[in-house]
């Protein structure tokens, strides 16, 4: 039994060591190493690059994306929790309305935020029919700013705040509803003392979701905020590109991606504290 | 199809495909050839190409460097010739194979980055400069009138360490290839003074907005300036800025690595038949290095002032070139200073 057990596996252990600790190691082993003239890496070993963390200037841009990604999620969850709670509670076109939700995921990422570039242009859609409607005189300036940046990072992940806040209210008993109301508790605070805490898990999943999206998001910061600010996933993207520092560029990512493991960690952890 | 005749069409099917044909495999930037090139090449040789882009100089370098990328030509700009020498990554060129090459203008034939055409052949040059709304006053014609309080938030820069940096150092008189640090430390305090007043930093995507004339003056590259211009004729015009400007100029090479050198010395003398660079300066609104060509391009693109400017502005650009890793460290600290500021 045991042995069958470890041939079904087997395939899913190969390819989590191939596709995923494999690359790992080589972004640790990078991390170690010196950067090359032009791009890759070379020896001797040392532990400058992250030393290099320590640097006031990059600290700014970790608490800054951090930040941003933090107001996001907050949006997002506003926004989440009722659509996801009005698509469980609807009783026709459920899944209609989840399609909705999905659907802008079949365009690419960068389609998309051009298109929403397109929308908040000073002649753009947006500015463009207030000014026709007498509403403004001056266009809005909607785009290049932390507007825009949080508004595409919002647009962007909301899905993954809604997806698992609707799979947690759609396991919800009804009956523990009518309990509490039978108890004398008024729809909001029903809402408040039973729903709530009931798609906590829901909540918690899709916060650590859209919160590492947010985290490591390069595109939108550029494109929307005008490339004014720099965010964490920018700097290292630039660490492979024109800074040509691989090491610092993978000493970065595993530094971002510790953060992101123990805040996952501690998420999951009260979890199970409640369980 | 049941499962078994699947698999027996599959080896078929794989004896169909141009195998037999030799192959040649090109790495080029998106889009930079015209649409007849390739074909016409695969045509009269009798063979395949296969034809890989990149987006960026970078991305073309990490994708050849292991030495054993498949790759057998590729295009990297001037800037990148000397690194990849010394990497050993690029062939030699045997000139008796390149009949054409007289066809490149005088200039081209012995460029500062490679002066015996040795490891690389000139494919079309660029520059970077100011594009502006035609009727705006004063008319931009120095980097330093992207310093206008009068103009604030209605300019961008772009999104590129190496162009904000040169043009803030070629505004204070010094090369855009400094890697003085004092000189590097008063560039930044220019770019800090400019970013107030910039909309943006962002590379192609501000097109649209020159020419819907919500930006008034932004920093470009000519290729961008070209496909504005194009879209909105008579609406924009392109400057080159008086302090000085960066030129660069991508080329052809040969990889050390490849197995086709013959072939390869074949696509390049091809690509240096007049004909067939006058098509792809035709298509690809960047100036041509083939003097030939050029002769016989229709007399607007021939003339035209951006694509081909007077010798007395040329003399003011600079090239790019490749700059120490210490260099690049300090430049890449001042860089994320600016954007964190």
């Amino acid at each position: 039994m045991n042995r069958l057990r470890s041939y079904f596996l087997a395939p899913a252990v190969f390819f989590l060591v191939l596709l995923f600790v494999t690359p790992l190691g080589i972004i640790l082993g990078y991390s170690l190493l010196s950067r090359g003239a032009y791009g890759g890496v070379e020896l001797p070993v040392t532990v400058e690059n992250y030393l290099r963390l320590f640097d006031p200037l990059y600290a700014l841009i970790l608490i800054r994306s951090v930040a941003y990604a933090a107001i996001a999620t907050l949006v997002c969850l506003l926004l989440g929790f009722p659509l996801a709670l009005f698509i469980a509670r609807s009783q026709k076109h459920k899944t209609l309305f989840l399609a909705l939700v999905v659907i802008p995921f079949w365009t690419s990422f960068l389609v998309r935020t051009y298109a929403w570039m397109f929308l908040l242009r000073d002649t753009g859609l947006i500015n463009f029919t207030l000014q026709r409607l007498g509403i403004l005189s001056e266009p809005l300036p909607l785009l290049y700013n932390a507007f825009a940046v949080v508004l595409g990072l919002v647009y962007g992940y909301l899905p993954f705040m809604v997806l698992p806040i609707y799979a947690a209210l759609e396991k919800l008993d009804r009956a523990v509803l009518e309990a509490a109301a039978d108890l004398g508790a008024r729809p909001f605070e029903a809402l408040w003392r039973v729903t709530l805490p009931l798609s906590m898990p829901g909540i918690r999943a899709g916060t650590v979701l859209v919160f590492i999206s947010c985290l490591g998001s390069y595109l939108t910061p550029d494109l929307l905020g005008g490339g004014k600010t720099i965010m964490i996933g920018t700097l290292i993207q630039n660490q492979f590109t024109s800074a040509r520092n691989w090491p610092f560029g993978s000493a970065l990512s595993l530094v971002l991606m510790a953060i992101v493991m123990l805040m996952v960690l501690s998420a999951l952890r009260r979890q199970e504290d409640r369980l | 199809m049941k499962r078994r005749s699947f698999f027996l069409a599959v080896p078929g099917l794989a004896g169909c495909w141009p195998a037999k044909k030799r192959r040649l495999n090109v790495l080029n930037w998106s889009d930079y050839v015209a649409p007849e090139t390739l074909p016409d090449f695969e045509h009269e040789f009798g063979v395949y190409v296969r034809y890989g882009t990149f987006e960026s100089a970078e991305e073309m370098l990490a994708r050849v460097m292991s030495g054993n990328s498949g790759w057998d030509v590729v295009f990297p700009p001037n800037y990148y010739i000397h690194p990849m020498v010394l990497m050993g990554l690029l062939a030699p060129l045997d000139h008796s194979r390149l009949t054409h090459l007289d066809a490149l203008q005088k200039e081209f034939q012995a460029p500062p980055w490679d002066k015996g055409l040795r490891w690389s052949v000139p494919y079309m040059y660029g520059a970077t400069g100011i594009l502006f709304q035609a009727g705006l006053e004063p008319r931009p014609q120095a980097w330093a009138d992207l310093w206008r309080e009068s103009w604030r938030g209605r300019m961008t820069m772009l999104d590129d360490p190496a162009e904000v940096l040169g043009a803030c150092l070629k505004k204070l008189g010094y090369s855009l290839n400094s890697g003085d640090e004092n000189q590097l430390l008063a560039a930044k305090a220019e770019a800090l003074r400019q970013k107030p007043l910039l909309r943006a930093y962002a590379n192609e995507t501000i097109r649209d907005q020159l020419v819907a004339g919500e930006l008034l003056a932004a920093q470009v590259w000519r290729s961008t300036a070209m496909r504005a211009m194009q879209a909105a004729p008579g609406k924009l015009n392109f400057a080159y800025p008086q302090e000085g400007f960066p030129l660069y100029c991508d080329t052809v090479a040969i990889l050390r690595e490849s197995k086709r050198q013959e072939l390869a010395h074949a696509f390049l003398n091809y690509l240096l038949r007049p004909q067939v660079a006058r098509r792809i300066g035709e298509t690809k609104l960047e100036s041509t290095v083939n003097a030939e060509a050029r002769k016989l391009l229709p007399a607007t693109l021939r003339e035209d002032p951006v694509l081909y400017p007077p010798a007395e502005v040329l003399e003011r650009g600079e090239w790019f070139e490749p700059l120490p890793a210490r260099v690049q460290q300090i430049r890449d600290r001042i860089w994320t200073e600016i954007k964190s500021a």
